[in-house]
């Protein structure tokens, strides 16, 4: 059985031995995401260790993503896309949607660009949720982002990631000129480093959340602007702005920025509808599928600072 | 010099043994339902690929950019077939390589070509293609 945590530090695990058939009913329900909430959930590879486990996980996939997982190149990586795919399988199944969905019963397809999204059975009687999701990773964490009536783009990155080029050499390539300016002010070379990797983690949330990928919105073609709080009256700190004439960028869109785990920087954006005065609520939970989960309530809003200097 | 890594999809991780490379002499290869041509036959008509194939020269110097931005050990093995995603790039390692094939090759790759690169050997072609360009 698992158990639903909502406080930290009140941890017991119990571990769910099932052999061949997975039980749908060991995992807990969850209630969905209101429309004005975002649900982000997150796994540490490396707190995940049991071989049984790791199995367990193997038998959730379609056979196509099995083929994926053991492509790649390594166990790392290996184990990294396994959890991807667990972590999104076991969520996903979770939320009160219907009584024969399991994680592995879902079925997953890709838009015409790539982005990755759920295949629900149709029938007379059920309407399936508008739930949307996205996932990210890096080697040391895997997120995924879940949204009602929203479509959703997060990305993740570690804090301490450096870039083989140079910071304002890249920035100068890809970022807008806006961009370039505000990273150039920055005298700090550290202090820089880590504004380039939140804006880099806003830009691909924004993109990720078009479902348009990278070679749809060059990001050259759009500014993201990161105001201090208290500079915009509807409270909402960041906005996109698209740079050209005429654009397919569109721009009623919300941000937020979090840090997960001490160690890595989140960007999520989904549509910004209006009506929750600009700013996004996001309720994190840290978890190893089919184990255990936290709600995570010390999360830390990144605040923007106006002046870097 | 075409060797590919197959994997097993049945077995569990603990006893995958992912950097096995089979060596096939094989003409075609095919991995998930597609074939592949080999690089030794470069004049045979070719499906699934639209550009001419570049020289060991340019897919070797593609590999070492990639082996350098992700930092591979010198016993991963890195060749024409190997794909971006599968060695863990990630979208900024994949933005970083194209830069980094900017740099070396002195080209411009649009972000719209960017989708087109899945493996080194795309990557190699497309810098074929633009610098017969220049």
């Amino acid at each position: 059985m698992l158990w639903h945590y909502c406080k930290l530090g009140l941890k017991m695990k119990m571990h769910c031995f099932t052999q061949k058939m997975f039980c749908t009913s060991s995992l807990s329900p969850l209630q969905l995401p209101s429309r004005m909430e975002t649900h982000l959930w997150y796994v540490l590879p490396n707190e995940v260790k049991s071989q049984s486990l790791l199995s367990q996980y193997v038998d959730l996939l379609s056979p196509i993503e099995k083929d994926h997982v053991f492509s790649m190149r390594g166990d790392e990586l290996q184990k990294g896309a396994l959890l991807a795919r667990a972590l999104v399988r076991t969520t996903i199944s979770r939320y009160q949607i219907h009584s024969r969905v399991s994680p592995s019963s879902l079925v997953f397809r890709k838009n015409i660009h790539g982005k990755p999204e759920v295949i629900w059975e149709q029938s007379d009687d059920w309407h399936p949720p508008s739930l949307h999701f996205n996932l990210s990773h890096t080697s040391s964490l895997i997120a995924c982002g879940v949204t009602v009536g929203s479509p959703i783009g997060i990305d993740v990155e570690e804090k301490q990631r450096t870039t083989k080029n140079n910071i304002l050499s890249f920035a100068k390539r890809y970022f807008s000129c806006e961009e370039v300016k505000v990273l150039s002010a920055i005298s700090d070379p550290e202090v820089q480093r880590h504004e380039f990797i939140k804006l880099w983690t806003l830009k691909e949330a924004y993109v990720k959340a078009l479902g348009i990928g990278f070679s749809g919105a060059p990001f050259n073609t759009f500014t993201i602007r990161v105001g201090a709080a208290n500079s915009n009256p509807e409270g909402s700190a960041i906005v996109v702005v698209p740079l050209e004439k005429p654009t397919n960028l569109t721009t009623n869109w919300q941000f937020a920025q979090v840090e997960l785990a001490g160690s890595h920087y989140a960007a999520i954006c989904r549509q910004n509808d209006g009506l929750s005065g600009g700013a996004m609520e996001v309720i994190v939970r840290k978890t190893i599928p089919l184990v255990e989960e936290h709600h995570v309530t010390t999360i830390d809003p990144i605040v923007p600072v106006d002046d870097f200097s | 010099m075409a060797s590919i890594a197959a994997s097993s999809s049945s077995t569990f991780i603990s006893s995958h043994k992912p950097n096995q490379a089979f060596n096939f002499k094989a003409v075609s290869l095919a991995v998930n339902g597609k074939s592949f041509q080999s690089l030794t036959l470069r004049s045979a008509p070719s499906r699934f690929r639209v550009r001419c194939a570049a020289t060991p020269e340019t897919v070797d110097k593609v590999c070492s950019i990639v082996r350098k931005q992700l930092a591979l050990p010198e016993t991963s093995e890195v060749t024409g077939e190997s794909k971006f995603a599968l060695l863990g790039a990630d979208s900024l390692d994949t933005v970083e390589i194209v830069m980094g094939l900017e740099e070396e090759f002195g080209i411009s790759v649009e972000e719209e070509s960017a989708q087109t690169i899945a493996t080194v050997q795309d990557a190699a072609d497309l810098i074929e293609k633009l610098i017969s360009k220049n």
